[in-house]
């Protein structure tokens, strides 16, 4: 064992090198270069999502790519000087002139309110605790919204200035100012103003307040004019002031980040932060002249910066870049006084950071090593492993220095890989693993044992590259090509395969693991390692989970892994740095646009260091991650922007159903992913029409010719391609069918048709049934009728009658006998037809009052005023009627009957005749004036009417008009 | 008569009484006062030209007042007498005035056409309240003439419709100002 103590002089031969400060790393956009003469002024981020920029000429949002251009109609100013998003959402755009416009769609419409609008400009938006939307002015002091009404508060109501440069509101809703006599704190209700001041007799260091920023902790932070920042601590009531030897001029704007640093942007002093760990100030190296008038955080972690040189930067604030020309940095601790060590091929080296800001790197070893590995022990001690020689022991207090190689035992003088516990070391070498331990320190004459771990103690092989103890005290190895071992208890235990559940196939499977290069436990006891080729494991002691290319993560040629104090799990590899969440499995990646693409980071140059951080060494640079306290959003913020019908754009908030006819959609989304926006990739689905999700890096989804039906529109994006857990839009509409497919249409169809058809056959029932009466009633007139006309009596009569004619006059008896054949053949005629011509049944009747007028000569008189009448009567009515009228009256020549037959107006034939009742009645023959009504019911539409007064009887017989003749077939010439 | 020019001088002590003797102040005494009130079942408007009023132009502080029972103008008698008795109590509160300081930072000896946010205590119906009220100032040889348009809510100053005649008040009144102010 050689130990030596180290002298400053042994030192002089290795130079000491300087670096520049950490500083982030600043990606550039230019909105002058879309937009020529749009200087960007204010940058916002409303809690939508976007960001916005307002600019001198109007405002923008912007997406990471593009900025989109928001008109307002004329005004005198387009310099945009506030911008705000309320609890309604409406956003609220303040002007440089005083004017105030909200937006609505993709037009900004001109606010007026019945009390005017300030004519200076407007310089900030709030909403108070109970969503009371106060502006203020530069010039006209602050506003208020109440109501319907706007009350305004100035220096009459006690404001210290009427020039207001910033505003913000504290936790218990009130609103703060900073003018130029320093900060008034207001509340108001209706016109009931409450107003108190904060002023340099206060112990406010600078009476011009430019900027206000709240903390989470509910306290104000105070940007000022000639005395940089300090603090109010709201609940204490009192000032505090850690930012002290402030010479950087006027801070325009402040942002923080929790308890990490506060950010200042100054009037020509470019960007200055105030470190809390710290407490110190720090100008940003590259931006030492610009004029910094806005800053943000965003909800990504991201500090955007506005610049009068720089137009619009952006950086990450969870990386921190050290530049380091012409070093490689092979390992890197922190030791427990929080020292930085870095190890190089050239030897071991302290990270220093100086007063002021600038870091150097002060050689620690008198001679050249390639130093690989390191670890800081309990003692301040630093084992600094290397290649070839062995491993060194560095005291920096005392300066001891010892140094151990395979002389002094160890197996091997290459050591990879050094981690220790108490008073125990292990190191992994090319030659297994030596166990060191040590009474108390390593120095002042303390015995060293060394216990070897090798092929043939149980190592699967020699060549070890990793070395780490968990929290339960067990040694994890990672070797090359036998996977992972662990010595639990003085047992060695080989797991050179992992045994992993494929949820594709539900079964069990072997992976092997080859080499593992790096080894970490997560928060809940779990190992993570990472293998030379098939990606990233987890063992919780029983089982393994794999993560590789599929499960997201970007890179299989992994150099280090580290263990976030937050609990996630830090994967560095080639194309830059993955942040996994353990336990969603979520990825976050950080590539080319945070500046952590081409680390090109040494096996294992990792350690976790102090306020949250991990420090990575790669080509020429150092990185420092920081857990930020902030809550991050991890996903890209998606939302619907638009939704079109054939190209039209639509009120999509409020519309969700559509005519059949509006069935061609486009759907507009958006993702903001500021840390890598161009990673943004999309995958949608219209649930009742695509049965998978479609992905797409438009921003837009086109659907045409949509059926009726309910629809979903579904839409996420990712910045990971791991689609896990992204938040997913949806819009959900209907596209209502056609009315002749509306069920209340079809009913109401079915029910007329049903309704139709049933009329139609009870119609056509009623119908069959009337002729069916028709008929039967026809029948039974013919047979009446037949009856009547061989009425004996009426033969009886005839014959006599005959009898006196043949011997008087036998030519008369010829044409008597010719007229009673005549008349018989009529009625055999015309029985068997419906109706007959008005002519028709006056012949008929003419023929029967013939044979009538034999017998009773002039006694019967008949008097038939009919002309050719159209229309038709039921055969042998008349004659039925005058037949009547003999058989019912008397007839002498006394007393002579005269029936008279005549056309009424009306439509009717009356067959009237004077009343001379006999004594005697003849017998009726049941045919008569019944069987004219009742067929006169079946045909006509009008009764048969019966006047039966003293003096005259008179029957009216309504005339038919036109009959079609149905039985023409049936009606047969007699024979 | 002589009570009017009590007012006039009342106001004109009020409001120039701190200023200095020199100021420059504009006085007017018929200003015209127009109301309507444009209910569901009644449009009722009245006005009068009685408005008396007193600006200082180097302050930029004004006042002005106008007499209740001077309007005219509404559909009935009955009308007007409600008007003066049951709504504005006009005997109890004789006059509406409103007093205060122009918000814009303008010199109103200057020749031209200003719009102009006058910031003060209205007081009707024994109620004040303060209020902005956008105005247009003309400014030539003849003095100011002043336009302005605002709305006035019942409920603001405590003037009680009763229930049956709700649907023939306005909630909210819209009044009309003109005046011409002359150099004192």
């Amino acid at each position: 064992m050689s130990g030596k103590n180290l002298t400053a002089a042994l030192m002089i031969n290795l130079a000491c090198l300087m670096l520049t400060a950490q500083t982030p790393w600043f990606r550039y956009y230019s909105l002058e270069k879309h937009f020529p003469g749009a200087i960007p002024k204010i940058v916002y981020q409303d809690p939508l999502g976007p960001l916005w920029v307002g600019s001198s000429q109007g405002l923008f949002l912007f997406d990471g790519e593009r900025f989109e251009h928001y008109e307002h109609p004329a005004a005198t100013s387009h310099t945009v000087t506030a911008i705000f998003r309320d609890h309604t959402d409406l956003l609220w755009v303040g002007f440089s002139d005083g004017g105030i416009y909200h937006l609505s769609g993709k037009q900004l419409l001109p606010w007026q309110p019945e009390e005017g609008l300030p004519k200076v400009a407007i310089t900030g938006f709030v909403e108070d605790d109970v969503g009371k939307l106060w502006f203020s002015t530069y010039g006209e002091g602050l506003f208020y919204r109440d109501g319907v009404r706007l009350y305004n508060i100035n220096s009459d109501d006690g404001l210290l200035a009427n020039d207001i440069y910033t505003m913000a509101v504290d936790k218990r809703g009130r609103v703060w100012v900073g003018t130029d006599g320093g900060i008034n704190i207001c509340q108001a209700n209706k016109e009931q103003k409450r107003i108190s001041s904060l002023r340099v007799k206060d112990g406010l260091p600078d009476e011009i307040v430019k900027c206000l920023l709240p903390d989470s902790k509910g306290n104000m932070w105070i940007g000022m004019y000639d005395k940089g920042a300090c603090r109010y601590l709201i609940d204490e009531e009192k000032f505090s002031y850690p930012v002290q030897g402030w010479q950087y001029g006027e801070v325009n704007s402040l942002t923080l980040f929790e308890d990490l640093d506060l950010w200042m942007g100054t009037n020509g002093h470019g960007l200055v932060r105030y470190i809390f760990e710290e407490n110190r100030l720090e100008q940003v190296p590259g931006w030492e002249n610009e004029k910094v008038v806005a800053l943000l955080k965003d909800v990504e972690g991201n500090l955007w910066a506005i610049g009068n040189g720089k137009n619009l930067a952006i950086a990450n604030r969870q990386f921190e870049f050290l530049a380091l020309k012409g070093t490689d940095v092979q390992a890197i601790c922190q030791d427990k006084a929080g020292r930085y060590w870095v190890g190089t091929k050239d030897g071991l080296f302290e990270l220093i950071k100086d007063n002021n800001k600038a870091w150097s790197l002060a050689p620690a070893l008198p001679q050249k090593a390639n130093v690989i590995s390191l670890y800081c022990d309990n003692y301040s001690n630093i084992w600094a492993g290397t290649f070839d020689k062995g491993l060194y022991c560095l005291n920096p207090m005392s300066g001891k220095l010892q140094h151990l190689d395979e002389s002094d035992g160890l197996t091997n003088n290459n050591v990879l890989s050094i981690a220790g516990m108490d008073n125990k070391l292990w190191l992994a070498t090319l030659g297994g693993v030596n166990e060191l331990s040590f009474d108390e320190t390593p120095f002042d004459g303390a015995q060293l044992t060394i216990k070897n771990y090798n092929h043939e103690s149980g190592l699967g092989t020699n060549f070890i590259y990793k070395v780490f103890v968990d929290s339960q005290k067990r040694i994890w190895f990672g070797t090359d090509g036998n996977g992972l071992s662990v010595l639990d208890n003085g047992i060695i235990k080989n797991y050179p395969f992992a045994t992993v559940l494929n949820p594709i196939t539900d079964s069990l499977e072997q992976i092997r693991l080859h080499a593992v290069y790096s080894i970490v436990e997560d928060k809940k006891g779990r190992i993570w390692f990472s293998t030379d080729r098939t990606g990233i494991f987890a063992f919780d002691g029983s089982q393994f989970k794999h993560l590789s290319l599929k499960e997201g993560i970007s890179e299989l040629n992994i150099s280090a892994l580290a263990a976030t104090p937050t609990g996630d799990v830090l994967i560095v590899h080639s194309q830059g740095i993955d942040l996994l969440n353990p336990e969603t499995g979520h990825l976050i990646y950080y590539k080319e646009s945070t500046g952590t693409s081409n680390l090109d980071a040494h096996l294992n140059a990792i350690c976790n260091g102090r306020e949250n951080s991990v420090w990575i060494g790669g080509k020429e640079k150092i990185v420092r991650f920081v857990s930020l306290k902030e809550k991050l959003e991890i996903h890209p913020r998606i939302r619907l922007t638009g939704v079109s019908v054939f190209l039209q754009p639509i009120d999509f908030r409020n519309t969700h159903s559509f005519s059949y006819q509006q069935n061609n959609l486009i759907f507009s989304y958006l993702g903001l992913w500021y840390t890598d926006p161009t990673s943004v990739k999309y995958r949608y689905k219209l649930q009742g029409y695509d049965l998978d999700w479609r992905e797409s890096q438009d921003r837009q989804a086109v659907y045409s010719n949509l059926q009726p039906g309910k629809y979903t529109f579904l839409v996420t994006g990712t910045e990971n391609e791991a689609w896990s857990d992204e938040p997913i839009v949806r819009y959900e509409f209907e596209i209502r069918k056609p009315f002749w497919q509306c069920w209340w249409f079809i009913a109401f169809a079915l029910l007329a048709v049903t309704g139709l058809i049933y009329l139609y056959v009870r119609f056509r029932d009623r119908r069959i049934q009337r002729v069916n009466l028709l008929e039967k009633e026809m029948i039974s007139s013919q047979l009446n009728a037949l009856k009547a006309q061989i009425n004996p009596h009426f033969l009886f009569n005839s014959f006599n009658t005959l009898v006196t004619i043949i011997e008087e006059d036998a030519a008369m008896a010829v044409e008597y006998v010719e007229k009673l054949s005549d008349f018989y053949r009529s009625i055999l005629l015309l029985r068997d037809r419906e109706v007959i011509t008005i002519e028709e049944e006056t012949a008929l009747l003419k023929n029967y009052y013939y044979l009538l007028q034999k017998r009773f000569g002039d006694n019967l008189q008949l008097d038939i005023q009919l002309n050719g009448e159209p229309g038709y009567v039921v055969p042998m009515t008349l004659q039925v009627l005058l037949e009547n009228a003999v058989k019912h009256n008397v007839i002498s020549k006394s007393k002579p009957l005269r029936v008279c037959v005549e056309k009424l107006d009306d439509g009717y034939i009356r067959v009237s005749n004077n009343i001379q009742p006999k004594t005697n009645r003849e017998p009726s023959t049941g045919f008569g004036l019944q069987s004219i009504e009742k067929r006169y019911k079946l045909l006509a539409n009008k009764p048969v009417r019966v006047h039966s007064g003293m003096e005259a009887f008179s029957i009216d017989i309504p005339v038919l008009e036109s009959v079609a003749n149905e039985n023409d077939d049936a009606d047969r010439p007699p024979t | 008569m002589i009570h009017a020019l009590y007012s006039i001088a009342f106001i004109i002590v009020a409001v120039a009484m701190p200023l200095v003797a020199e100021g420059q102040i504009y006085l007017t005494f018929d200003g015209s006062v127009k109301f309507r009130s444009d209910a569901p079942l009644e449009l009722i408007t009245a006005a009068s030209d009685q408005l008396r009023g007193a600006l200082d132009t180097e302050k930029r502080t004004f006042a002005f007042s106008v007499e209740m029972n001077t309007f005219e103008g509404f559909n009935s008698p009955l009308q007007r007498e409600h008007f003066n008795e049951n709504y504005l109590e006009s005997s109890k509160y004789p006059k509406a005035t409103f007093t205060g300081k122009i918000i814009e930072d303008l010199d109103l000896t200057q020749p031209g056409t200003y719009e102009v946010r006058a910031k003060g205590n209205l007081s009707i119906h024994g109620i004040s309240r303060e209020r902005i009220i956008k105005s247009q100032v003309k400014v030539d040889q003849n003095g100011l003439h002043i336009q302005s348009y605002f709305t006035v809510l019942l409920e603001e100053h405590d003037i009680n419709i009763p229930k049956i005649v709700y649907q023939k008040i306005a909630e909210e009144i819209e009044v009309w100002i003109t005046a011409s102010l002359k150099r004192k």
